[in-house]
């Protein structure tokens, strides 16, 4: 690792200022999971590191909040992992946040690393974390995935690059439609499905955060009373692994019939993956064992998979059908 | 000294107990044997160096920092193989801190793995070696490489070796194993294993099973990477620190390497981060560590530290093979076996030492024809070398996954089959008392009536068998033990501590035979100046170093005595010992007392041990001495929609020959469980096709089994054996615990699922895949 500056303003302004720069120059730190790894790895050695830990009062209580404000769940971006998987106001219809930051990385891992570090990280794959090679995403012509080691890649939404996407919160969060707000020169609030860049619209990136932007939190829409939601993921390791496949559901049962049904998959697609093919299965009908495998056949239909990774299509689909399963509260086959 | 004498042991085990005559050396205590009456060796005893591993307090070779040392680091080659046409170093010496720097190859030469040297050099912090390395100016001319086995093995595949390859031996490799049948292309053949006529056996049968098995490349990612610490003490002389199952490896390596008298060079090992296999000499297999070190520690003037990164560790200092088995198995109808034929391959990378095939030679061994044909396929990729076992895991898991297989083709308990041919007294002990106890036949039951209904979970159950050797060396080790006016005990030897708790049973036995408490004896290891002794490796310590140190306590003890007669006013022979006291009719002495009357300093005696005396009541093939016996069973939990397979309970049945700490020697077993279980779920090395690169050289994508992925249960049971092996009867336990884990667990998911996973590791595509979950392959 190179040896850096770091800085430690008090307003969020000033921070955004400092981290106006290039990537090259400054880069804005909260855990420092990602960004540190990166650091060590060899794959970035930016100048200065600007720390958003260490804020003035105002601007720390805006990114560290976490709760009802109004009648919607706000979440800041320097809140924990763990501080989410144990966070009590969290009930059925949020579930699926709850399980899925308190699955991620390990008790370590969680204690420091941020909401708005684990919706921006880089990805995983390990042609991109690889110091001495140049792929697409740095900059080089071809996706070594491709012809490469492609078991981890992506099976939905893919090319021309076949990352998956890394973040395991963008997953739930995307099944539970929130919104994003972004400091900066232009502040604005988006849906989080426009938070991310599909490598068709630039291969180089996987969010639309400029320099000198900076991701304050995360709204969560009010629920409606019979809101309910949930997540898993398959993992090879059971100890600190990344996933194989992520299923996050939300839906609201009403009279016996699913409503506001969000499907979102992760780890099959370089962004967070909607699926609105399995959403259609089951929008308005009464769960059921069959409905819901129907679900999952259709939730997979659109994938195109590389060499090695065409099992993440049935594991998907195993996957999501568990969590349709439980969230809709029909038992499990033996 | 007495002449050689004759005394007769009570050896065996279990129930089957009898007694043998041996004939013991001149000077050798009569061996433990099972009328033997232990008050210390042979009960639980935490380690005596805990308490410093848990505070930090104890020092690794990570830890060393010499007045004034620098820090080396080493540029490797990115390239699976090109010719370096230039290199300049120059530009690095000028770099901020920089106080040497080191060409490690020449234009012209060729290097063959993604990793290899290069060059070196060192500097005052490691940012500033870490920058001077960038400085250096290589040119590289590219050319053909092959990193996948199979494609190794092609006609017309780019060559690993011009040129004929010879193997370096360490002490991690199994004794006996080895050798080259010929070499072609990138496919080095080892002499075959044969008995009987396999093909014969296989026209024969009536009921056969013919499958391809493969398993993958296993790193040693012991927790403290290869390291090494030089300092010169003059030209002539160095006191070098090193992370080493090997002290005297890695004195004799660098004394050779720097044409100094091994004497004249002091190592140090007091604290060592776990060795598989690979930390033997002063170099790892695959970098040269002890030159590097010392030659920049030279050219610098001042002490080097050169401590391996966790990549550097995956790329460059050795892993076990993978394997490509094909087997061949024939039995008759009514289940007994005719024939095993399993023709290996399997890539050491660059290196040897890929043969797999005493399990399937040595256990079954009812069966009349058995031909095993070994192969090493060199590819462009970091070396094999020795793990913990080498070559067995592979083996097991291909063979007993095999017999299983064969099993369900012949209706019968895979169990059954096992025991009706293998005829190893104890093993067939192990698998009956492993049976009862693990619930197999209640247990097997459950699974086939969950795979009837084709549920979602499934439940399997699996047993695998170990096969290993007391190899256990005479002559090597020279143990020392001192008592001092003071009344205090110490025990020295060069040995190192590999983590399995030699100390504390080194001071158990010293314990035993002074009668003091273990607490009060002083143990000095990690040095290669406190006497002779072995390489951890071929699972030998304990079984070559507490007879040594047995003997030299005897010694120490004979002197006591007479030292007691004279102050008791009779005869030596008339003294007696017990509870510390020494006893003549009615008088007695204290141990402070009688230490006080010791002329001079101490009293002190050596001890070794001599060859192997006994090897009852099976030997390991082609040798003399006790063949060791261990099974285990597994039980999975298979999830049939995501593939995931979870480990829920092992049963690890094994034989140390007399267990020295119950408690040490069981954690070992765990350790052995863990490894294996790690191995059967996950770990792997993954190179890249087309770069020739090794894509996961960290423990994020390498991937080891945490807290949540190693069985819910293990329990270690042992059968003690007493085989007369030496005067502790201690045998060896580190390999043979993890040979059969990987295949138990193997075995156990084919008892799930109704169809065998035949690749290492059981990953949920695999899973998926034998239960015809996966649809055709994409493109690519």
């Amino acid at each position: 690792m190179q040896p850096f500056v770091l800085s430690r303003p008090k307003t969020l302004a000033e921070a955004a200022e400092l981290a106006s720069a290039s990537p090259q120059d400054s880069a804005l730190r909260a855990g420092g999971i990602d960004l540190i790894d990166r650091m060590k790895e060899g794959l970035e050695a930016p100048a200065r590191l600007v720390e958003l830990r260490w804020l003035g009062e105002a601007d720390r209580e805006v990114l560290r909040a976490l709760g009802p404000g109004d009648e919607r769940v706000q979440i800041g971006a320097l809140v924990t992992l763990a501080q989410l998987a144990a966070h009590e106001g969290f009930g059925e219809a949020h579930a699926a946040l709850r399980e899925a930051a308190g699955s991620a990385a390990t008790p370590t891992i969680r204690n420091a690393a941020t909401l708005g570090g684990n919706l921006l990280q880089r990805p995983r794959c390990w042609y991109f974390r690889h110091a001495d090679l140049v792929c697409l995403k740095k900059g080089g012509t071809a996706c070594l995935a491709v012809a490469g080691e492609n078991k981890f890649h992506a099976i939905l939404g893919g090319g021309p690059s076949f990352i998956v996407h890394p973040s395991t919160l963008a997953c739930a969060l995307t099944a539970l439609d929130a919104q994003v707000e972004i400091r900066g020169p232009s502040p604005r609030t988006l849906p989080i499905a426009e938070l991310f860049v599909t490598p068709k619209q630039d291969s180089k990136r996987e969010h639309a955060l400029q320099p000198g932007e900076v991701l304050v939190r995360a709204i969560l829409p009010k629920p409606g009373p019979e809101q309910r939601s949930g997540y898993a993921a398959v993992k090879e390791k059971q100890s600190h692994d990344w996933p194989l496949a992520e299923a996050a559901v939300r839906m609201s049962l009403r009279s016996g019939a699913m409503t506001d049904v969000r499907v979102a998959l992760g780890h099959v697609a370089p962004i967070p993956w909607r699926s609105r093919e399995a959403e259609a299965v089951l929008e308005g009908k009464p769960p059921s064992e069959a409905l819901f495998a129907e679900a999952a056949k259709a939730a997979l239909g659109g994938a195109k998979p590389l060499r090695d990774n065409a099992y993440k299509i049935p594991l998907a689909q195993g996957l999501l059908r568990e969590v349709l399963h439980r969230v809709a509260g029909v038992p499990l086959p033996e | 000294m007495p002449d050689d004498q004759r005394v007769t042991l009570k050896v065996g085990f279990a129930e089957q107990l009898r007694d043998i005559e041996v004939q013991l050396p001149a000077g050798e205590p009569k061996p433990w044997d099972a009328r033997s009456e232990l008050k210390v060796v042979g009960k639980p005893h935490p380690r005596v160096e805990a308490p410093l591993k848990v505070s930090g307090a104890a020092k690794y070779t990570h830890d060393i920092v010499p007045p004034n040392a620098l820090w080396a680091a080493v540029l490797r080659s990115p390239h699976p193989c090109a010719v370096v046409e230039s290199i300049d170093v120059a530009p690095a010496q000028s770099q901020p801190g920089v106080s040497a720097v080191l060409a490690l190859v020449k234009p012209g030469e060729r290097v063959i793995f993604a990793g290899q040297d290069i060059a070196a050099v060192a500097a005052k912090t490691p940012e500033q070696a870490e920058a001077a390395l960038r400085a250096i100016a290589v040119g590289y001319k590219t050319e053909p490489f092959v990193v996948d086995t199979a494609a190794a093995m092609q006609d017309g595949a780019p060559l690993v070796h011009r040129g004929k390859v010879t193997e370096r031996s360490t002490e991690g490799d199994e004794p006996g194993a080895g050798g080259s049948a010929g070499q072609r292309g990138n496919i080095r053949t080892s002499p075959s294993m044969k008995k009987g006529d396999a093909h014969k056996g296989l026209r024969m049968a009536k009921v056969s099973h013919e499958a391809t098995y493969t398993t993958q490349v296993h790193t040693h990612s012991a927790l403290e990477t290869h390291s090494i610490v030089v300092q010169w003490d003059g030209p002539k002389a160095a006191t070098v620190w090193c992370s080493t199952q090997g002290i005297f490896s890695v004195r004799d390596e660098f004394a050779e390497v720097f044409e100094l008298k091994p004497a004249d060079v002091h190592v140090h090992t007091d604290f060592l981060g776990g060795g598989f296999g690979a930390k033997f000499g002063a170099s790892a297999p695959g970098s040269r560590m002890g030159f590097i070190a010392g030659e920049l520690a030279r050219q610098a003037g001042a002490p080097v530290r050169l401590l391996l990164d966790r990549k550097e560790e995956h790329l460059c200092t050795g892993n076990r093979p993978d394997s490509r088995q094909h087997v061949k198995l024939g039995a008759s109808v009514d289940g007994k076996l005719t024939a095993i034929h399993v023709v290996a391959h399997g890539s050491a990378g660059i290196g040897t030492g890929a043969g797999v095939g005493r399990n399937a030679f040595g256990i079954y061994s009812r069966c009349p024809n058995v031909l095993v044909e070994s192969h090493d396929v060199f590819t462009h990729a970091g070396p094999g070398t020795a793990m913990r076992a080498p070559g067995h895991p592979q083996g097991a898991f291909a063979l007993e996954l095999a017999i299983d297989e064969l099993a369900k083709k012949l209706k019968l308990d895979p169990l059954d089959l096992r025991l009706s041919h293998d005829e190893h007294p104890v093993r067939r002990h192990q698998f009956e008392l492993g049976r009862k106890q693990f619930g197999w036949d209640a247990g097997r039951k459950q699974a086939a009536a969950l795979r009837d209904k084709q549920a979602r979970v499934r439940r399997g159950f699996g047993v695998a068998a170990s096969i290993w050797g007391d190899f256990g060396r005479g002559k090597a080790v020279v143990a020392t033990v001192s008592v001092l006016r003071d009344g205090s005990v110490e025990v020295k030897n060069g040995l190192q501590d590999i983590g399995g708790g030699i100390t504390t049973v080194v001071a158990q036995v010293v314990a035993e035979v002074l009668q003091r408490p273990v607490e009060a004896v002083r143990v000095r290891l990690g040095d290669s100046e406190l006497g002779p002794s072995v390489g951890s490796g071929g699972s030998v310590t304990t079984a070559s170093v507490t007879p040594a140190v047995r003997a030299a306590a005897e010694g120490v003890k004979t002197q006591l005595t007479a030292l007691a007669a004279k102050q008791l006013g009779r005869k030596p022979e008339e003294v007696t010992w017990s509870e510390g006291q020494a006893r003549a009719g009615s008088k007695s002495i204290a141990w402070a007392e009688l230490c006080k009357k010791i002329e001079g300093e101490a009293v002190v005696a050596t001890g070794t041990r001599p060859e192997t005396y006994g090897a009852y009541p099976v030997k390991f093939m082609g040798g003399n001495s006790y063949q060791i016996a261990g099974v285990q069973f597994a039980e999975v939990r298979v999830d049939t929609w995501t593939g995931v397979v979870a480990v829920e309970r092992v049963l690890a049945v094994h034989d140390c020959g007399k267990v020295m700490n119950p408690l040490t020697a069981r954690s070992q077993v765990q350790g052995g469980v863990i490894l294996g279980t790690s191995y059967a779920l996950t770990e792997q090395r993954v190179m890249d096709r087309v770069r020739g690169v090794m894509l996961n050289p960290n423990l994020e994508t390498y991937k080891i089994a945490g807290a949540r992925d190693v069985p819910r249960s293990i329990d270690v049971v042992f059968t003690p054996v007493d085989t007369g092996a030496n005067n502790t009867g201690a045998i060896g336990i580190g390999e043979p615990s993890t040979i059969p884990t990987a295949a138990a667990i193997a075995c156990a998911v084919h008892d799930a699922l109704g169809v065998a996973v035949r690749d290492l590791p059981l990953t949920p595509d695999r899973v998926l895949a034998a239960l015809g979950a996966v649809p055709t392959r994409g493109a690519g």
